[in-house]
């Protein structure tokens, strides 16, 4: 049971590591970009996208950089965000909308990074702004010269997740789930839990941190 | 022409029906329709050229090109030479009450109807999974968009309760944690989106659908399946049979 665990830690570590890794790299690149443009950030995204989407059994279902207010100029947004194999430029119309900033202030994967500083995870949930998939968004803080500048972050869809942790799961047990912060199923190996339920670990059930946010419950009620 | 039973049915002779052509620079048009239409872009805001909007989009220069004067011809944008010269969208051309009704107008009450019923079809299952899978965080999301924000004293447009009822049937599908539901809401109200503006005009609308979508929102929040399925089956009836009275009402005055 305790390999299984590994296993699911290790997977989802594997994502919080990579972007790690990536807003380290691009704070770093913008404390020394000079003016912040759109075609600069292009240009400094795309190939770590372009990267993500070709990884052999990788994860990532879509990826990019959304700018703070300012750093573009004022009143300005910027989303330099790809998904899919074929590289689909992702709410392009936005960049050059003056009310697109709305669009994504107010959403958690955006919001909370932002408010806190630190990486966050939010989902399972239904992005209609980008995939129209069942997704988790995995968002990390960008900082220029100490400021909070942006977000880089990734997709994962629900799907993919299930195609790669469900047979580890149940050999944890047949109703064990992993479960986000809110206690909500993203996987599940009980055939009654769906992913977005919200489950309960059945008594004396085990339960194991798994990454920042998750938790496997070894049994659901 | 009949299909013998044992022969191949109808929904799989659909995949040898002519492909139409000349769908790439359509389909450029009909996203910035939508954006305009969405407030995501402004009455008399500049769009992006055509080489920036070739980029954006994914599509050939040429396609853009066309794209821009076939949105110039139907008189949503408007575009101007010189330094300062470029494409705007131009001023009032949505969303429009006038267009709205030109669109109404165009329909049978079959067409109204069926439409209808499929929107009701998709928002009720939307409601009932969302009952089931809702948390505290997903209910407050939904009494954000019960009515439109206003300043003090001020009352909302059209347009704006509009968009906020648009807004809270999507989050009612996302709360339902449905992809394929989400995704054919946002279709609908594609097709749907414009004629729905009229009538947010009457006041009375207003208040109604706004007590409708508190009362979706209470069962959503009580978990009770039923209570929001009923309550939203009511909401698109309401809105369904005030197209089709608009409908009749115009038809009878020409």
């Amino acid at each position: 049971m305790t390999a299984g665990v590994g296993e699911l830690a290790a997977l989802i570590a594997g994502l919080e590591e990579k972007l790690g890794q990536w807003a380290e790299s691009t704070s770093e690149w913008l404390g020394t970009a000079g003016k912040a443009t759109g075609t600069a950030i292009d240009k400094f995204i795309r190939p770590t996208v372009l990267g993500f989407m070709h990884e052999a059994g990788g994860l990532v279902a879509g990826a990019g950089f959304v700018a703070a207010a300012g750093l573009l100029g004022e009143d300005r947004s910027y989303i330099a965000w790809w998904q899919g194999g074929d590289m689909e430029r992702v709410d392009a119309l936005a960049n050059f909308s003056p009310q697109s900033m709305s669009r994504y202030t107010k959403a958690e994967w955006f919001k909370v990074p932002m408010a806190t500083g630190q990486p966050h995870v939010t989902g399972p949930y239904i992005d209609l702004l980008c995939t129209d998939e069942y997704v988790l968004t995995f968002t990390h803080p960008i900082f220029r010269d100490g400021t909070l500048a942006g977000v880089v972050g990734m997709d994962v869809t629900a799907q993919s997740l299930e195609r790669a942790a469900l047979a580890t799961l149940r050999g944890i047990g047949p109703r064990a789930a992993l479960v986000n912060a809110g206690g909500r199923s993203i996987v599940s190996a009980a055939p009654d839990v769906d992913a977005g339920d919200i489950v309960r670990p059945a008594d004396g059930a085990l339960r194991h941190a798994v990454g920042r946010q998750f938790t496997i419950y070894s049994a659901t009620t | 022409m009949s299909l013998s039973p044992l022969g191949a049915s109808r929904s799989l002779a659909a995949v040898f029906t002519p492909i139409k052509s000349g769908g790439l620079v359509d389909e450029v048009c009909r996203r910035i329709e939508l954006a305009v239409e969405s407030g995501l872009l402004a009455s008399g805001q500049r769009l992006p050229n055509e080489i920036e909007l070739a980029a954006a989009l994914g599509v050939s220069a040429v396609t853009a090109r066309e794209a821009l004067s076939q949105l110039r011809g139907q008189g949503l944008i408007r575009t101007t030479r010189g330094r300062s010269g470029g494409s705007f969208v131009t001023e009032n051309s949505f969303p429009s009450a006038g267009r709205a009704r030109e669109k109404l107008l165009g329909l049978t009450r079959l067409q109204i109807t069926d439409l209808g019923l499929h929107f009701q079809a998709i928002a009720v299952a939307c409601a009932g999974v969302a009952a089931r899978r809702s948390s505290t965080e997903d209910v407050e999301a939904l009494r954000q968009y019960i009515r439109p924000e206003t300043a003090a004293g001020e009352s909302a447009t059209a347009f704006a309760w509009r968009l906020s009822a648009a807004e809270f049937l999507l989050e009612l599908a996302s709360v339902a944690r449905s992809a394929r539901l989400a995704r054919e809401l946002l279709h609908l109200q594609a097709d749907v989106g414009t004629m729905t503006l009229l009538p947010f005009e009457d006041p009375g609308f207003c208040e109604k659908t706004a007590a409708m979508n508190h009362a979706i929102t209470e069962a959503v929040a009580t978990h009770d399946s039923e209570a929001a399925e009923a309550r939203t089956k009511e909401l698109t009836t309401a809105t369904t049979n005030w197209l089709l009275a608009e409908h009749s009402d115009s038809q009878n005055k020409h």
